[in-house]
């Protein structure tokens, strides 16, 4: 199921919000509508947690997390973090990262098993994102792009990445990650994947903007509904060509 | 988005407003003020300005409408051919270049005058000058009149024009007149295209979007077209030639098995021969329309080989049944036309260089094995129960509802109420029963233990019967009691008599003494006031004859001697004319007598009386109704006291005697 929503009338929702599998984290807007709409789908099941970092609401880009851990930038205050802790559950580790590349989620994409991050990133740093989130860590780029975390969006289940991404580079991460990929986009034809969507193993949320295409393209290969990764070279293959070109 | 927008051109107004509009501007938006005892170059400049600014104006909104309205060599073939078709594309081409030339016309109007002023050696020439230029740019402006208002037309009817999107996914309906093109576009879109039954109901282009595999398709409701020569075709049959010519799209040819259009089914395979041509390099479908009118079974045998033909003439057209009434296969169309066209468009885009942009983005990478190590789905369980349950709902909506059997058998719904007699086998379900059979109502028979019940009831009742239950119990009256019973009787009887005389007796126009009201009685009496004095202790004797003994007389009995009593013999008796006269007066001995009321003066009689009365009381009313006091027409009459215009401002010359 992928719902579509708008944080202040910004489509860039993967900006303003981190989902795993195990919690949510909101930033914490003017009105509760876009708090609400995670609340409404989640809270029963796992915490939706209204966070800030360092006083700013780009949550989505300054924190990478998966079930096990989050990792959060130096730039957090003690009583962020603390909030934090005492919202999302006791088995969810969490670390202040000092890294030079602060915005982690723009430069880490990560699922619960693996993570691909940027080239230059600390070796510290890399340590860390072992330990914490419990994940193998690849150094790669995304289409050219050192900027892994905002090009590609993970879950356990499937992937997308940038839409410029080749064949062979699609198939080398697949085999990496151990996912299905695809190469796509959000938000009418957005690239910066992973400021437009957030996605766990059974839910996504997209920008308001998003195409009927696109979001049918996004359910099937993270397996949102009954259909198949598989359904995009046959089911919507026609559609797609249509659409895009 | 559509490429083309005709909506945004701006109004072209007639030449007269033209004038105006620009002339008004030039007053507005220049000096007005010049004096002869001016510098000479100073006046020149005021003048030079005016012709200037005037000769800008006009170029300025002369150039935007040229420019707003669309080149016919520049818009896509469809709309350029549509135009033609319209408005005549010589027409058009002619009044734009002539506002062209009018444009390059009032250009050199002005330059020369510009150049004449410059030798203007006085305010008079200069002005004189500035008004010749002014008036020859505005000559020329009222030549284009008619232009004018033909591209007012022309824009007025290109923004109504539907926004056509010639590159985007089209499906056109065409066909003879009448054989419910409109209707299917209603059906598959919310277009709303007029439906009448009569021929070109549809005089124009109409546009519909539906919906299909995530995508928008642009429906093309044409007009009706006729078989005959090209050059013979009228203006609204041409609309849709223009639109079958440059749009590639999906054709859907109608056709009408009921011939209930007025042409027959040959005429109309004619015509889909005669217009092939255009079809060509087009996906195309032969739609057979009105099957619920008949059926390709019912059609004679020579008809049905037209169609039989139809199929088997060329396998890559199909031939589609359907009926807009009542909806059959009108999904099947549209779901196969756009299939078609979807193919035929991503055929064409694979032979060309664009898709090669995106085929990484048709591709699914699945991984290759590098590890043993499992990564499974992290999905909480009450997810995972929801999902589940979420599949069972729709699992559950499968059960074939009534709805569904009742819209798939349409009219021939009848329902069922038998065949949830679970009870009762399959076979014998069914089975009709018999009202009545050998003289027994079936009813009766239906509980198997009928005979045995009724027994057991008979036997109930007769031991009842035995043991005195039904014997009326024996019970008489004694003589106090009937005695009781006389009197309750009459007492009713007389309770209803009442009642009834109270009805017949009502008090109509009489004033009714509420109850908490004693009425108020007459209580002064001389018995009265003589009792009253003596117990106040008063001596009351001697006063028999007193004064007020005589204040209340009986009117029927009260006597009085009148006149010299004549040797005692009786005098008789009078009734008193009034009450009131009944003091008499001493001095005399006569009965006081009182000046008769003003109401009786002059009356001889009763019947008289009475006639005065009604009149009186007429009179009156008239009187009365007619408003007293009220203002009439005859009254004198100010309507304002102090008008303004003459109260206020200085006194000019000749207004004082109007005060």
């Amino acid at each position: 199921m992928a719902l579509r929503v708008q944080f202040e009338n910004n489509d860039d929702i993967g900006v303003f919000s981190k989902l795993t599998n195990n919690y949510c984290l909101v930033a914490i807007g003017g009105s509760e509508a876009f708090y609400s709409v995670y609340e409404s789908e989640l809270a029963e099941t796992i915490p939706v947690v209204h966070a800030s970092i360092g006083g700013c609401r780009i949550i989505g880009r300054l924190t990478v997390g998966n079930k096990n851990g989050l990792l959060v930038p130096s730039a957090t205050t003690d009583v962020e973090l603390q909030h934090i802790r005492n919202s999302v559950p006791d088995c969810v580790k969490i670390q202040r990262v000092e890294e030079r590349l602060s915005a982690l989620g723009n430069v880490i994409a990560c699922n619960d098993y693996v993570a691909l991050v940027h080239p230059d990133l600390d070796k510290e740093t890399e340590e860390i994102i072992g330990d914490v989130l419990g994940v193998e860590v690849f150094r790669q780029t995304v289409a050219d792009n050192p900027l892994v975390g905002t090009y590609t969006v993970l879950s356990n289940q499937g992937g997308m990445v940038h839409p410029k991404a080749t064949i062979q580079e699609q198939d080398e991460l697949s085999s990496l990650l151990q996912v299905p990929l695809v190469a796509g986009t959000c938000n009418r034809g957005s690239e910066v994947l992973a400021a437009g969507m957030v996605v766990n193993d059974w839910i996504s949320f997209v920008g308001m903007n998003t195409t009927a295409t696109e979001i049918s393209v996004i359910e099937s290969v993270f397996k949102l509904n009954q259909s198949q990764p598989s359904s995009v070279t046959t089911k919507l293959r026609a559609a797609l060509i249509e659409d895009m070109s | 988005m559509s490429l083309y927008n005709f909506k945004k051109i701006m109004v072209v107004p007639p030449a007269k407003d033209f004038i105006d509009i620009m002339l008004s501007k030039t007053q507005r938006k220049t000096p007005t003020v010049v004096h002869k005892g001016y510098k000479i170059s100073r006046i020149r400049a005021f003048y030079t300005r005016k012709v200037k600014y005037t000769q800008q104006n006009f170029h300025d909104r002369l150039t935007q409408i040229i420019q707003d309205f669309p080149k016919l060599d520049d818009v896509h073939p469809f709309y350029a051919d549509l135009m033609n078709v319209l408005y005549d594309k010589d027409h058009y081409k002619l009044a734009l270049g002539q506002l062209n030339t009018a444009r390059h016309l009032i250009d050199s109007v002005a330059k020369d005058y510009v150049r004449l002023l410059k030798y203007g050696d006085s305010l008079y020439r200069c002005k004189q000058l500035k008004k010749a230029s002014l008036g020859r740019m505005a000559t020329i402006m009222k030549r284009q009149a008619s232009n004018l208002t033909y591209l007012e037309q022309v824009r007025q009817h290109l923004s109504r024009l539907p926004t056509i999107d010639p590159y985007s996914r089209t499906i056109i309906i065409c066909g003879f007149p009448n054989v419910g093109k409109s209707s299917f576009i209603n059906k598959i879109t919310r277009a709303d295209v007029e439906v009448q039954p009569y021929a070109f109901t549809t005089k124009s282009l109409y546009v519909g979007h539906t919906d299909y595999k995530y995508l928008r398709w642009q429906v093309i409701d044409t007009p009706g077209i006729l078989d005959h020569p090209l050059e013979e075709r009228n203006v609204i049959e041409m609309q849709a030639i223009t639109a079958l010519a440059h749009l590639r799209a999906c054709v859907l040819y109608f056709m009408d098995i009921s011939e209930q259009c007025g042409h027959s089914l040959e005429e109309q395979v004619q015509l889909f021969e005669s217009i092939k041509p255009l079809f060509s390099n087009k996906p195309l479908m032969v739609v057979v329309n009105k099957i619920d009118i008949l059926t390709l079974d019912e059609l004679n045998p020579e008809r049905k080989t037209i169609i039989e033909n139809l199929i088997s003439d060329d396998k890559n057209i199909p031939v589609k049944f359907m009926s807009t009434v009542n909806e059959t296969g009108v999904m099947d169309v549209k779901v196969d036309a756009c299939e078609r066209l979807l193919s035929f468009r991503v055929d064409q885009k694979m032979r060309t260089k664009k898709v090669d942009n995106i085929l990484n983005r048709l591709h699914v990478a699945t991984p290759k094995e590098r590890d043993n190590v499992e990564r499974p789905a992290c999905i909480p369980d009450s997810i995972l129960a929801k999902q589940k349950e979420n599949a069972e709902r729709n699992e559950r909506r499968q059960r074939r509802l009534e709805r569904d059997i009742e819209e798939e058998m349409g009219d021939d719904y009848i329902l069922d109420l038998k065949k949830n007699y679970a009870e009762i086998p399959e076979e014998e379900r069914y089975d009709s029963i018999p009202e009545f059979w050998d003289g027994h109502n079936i009813a009766d028979y239906i509980d198997p233990d009928i005979f045995d019940k009724l027994e057991e009831l008979e036997r109930e009742e007769g031991l009842r019967e035995e043991g005195g239950f039904y014997n009326k119990p024996d019970y008489t009256l004694d003589d106090t009691l009937k005695e009781i019973r006389d009197m309750a009787k009459q007492i009713r009887l007389r309770r209803f008599q009442l009642r009834d005389e109270k009805r017949l007796a009502h008090r109509k126009n009489k004033p009714i003494i509420p109850r908490t009201k004693t009425p108020k009685l007459k209580d002064r009496s001389v018995d009265k006031l003589r009792q009253t004095m003596e117990n106040l202790g008063v001596d009351m004797s001697g006063t028999e004859n007193a004064n007020f003994t005589k204040s209340v007389v009986d009117t029927r009995r009260s006597l009085v001697h009148v006149g010299p009593s004549t040797s005692g013999s009786k005098v008789p008796r009078l009734a008193l004319l009034d009450k009131e006269s009944s003091a008499i007066v001493k001095s005399t001995g006569k009965p006081l007598k009182r000046a008769p009321s003003r109401l009786d003066q002059g009356v001889k009689n009763t019947v008289m009386k009475k006639k005065l009365h009604v009149m009186a009381k007429r009179d009156i009313a008239k009187k009365m109704s007619k408003g007293m006091g009220l203002k009439g027409e005859a009254d004198r009459f100010i309507g304002t006291k102090m008008p303004k215009h003459l109260f206020s401002g200085k006194r000019g010359t000749g207004k004082t005697d109007r005060r």
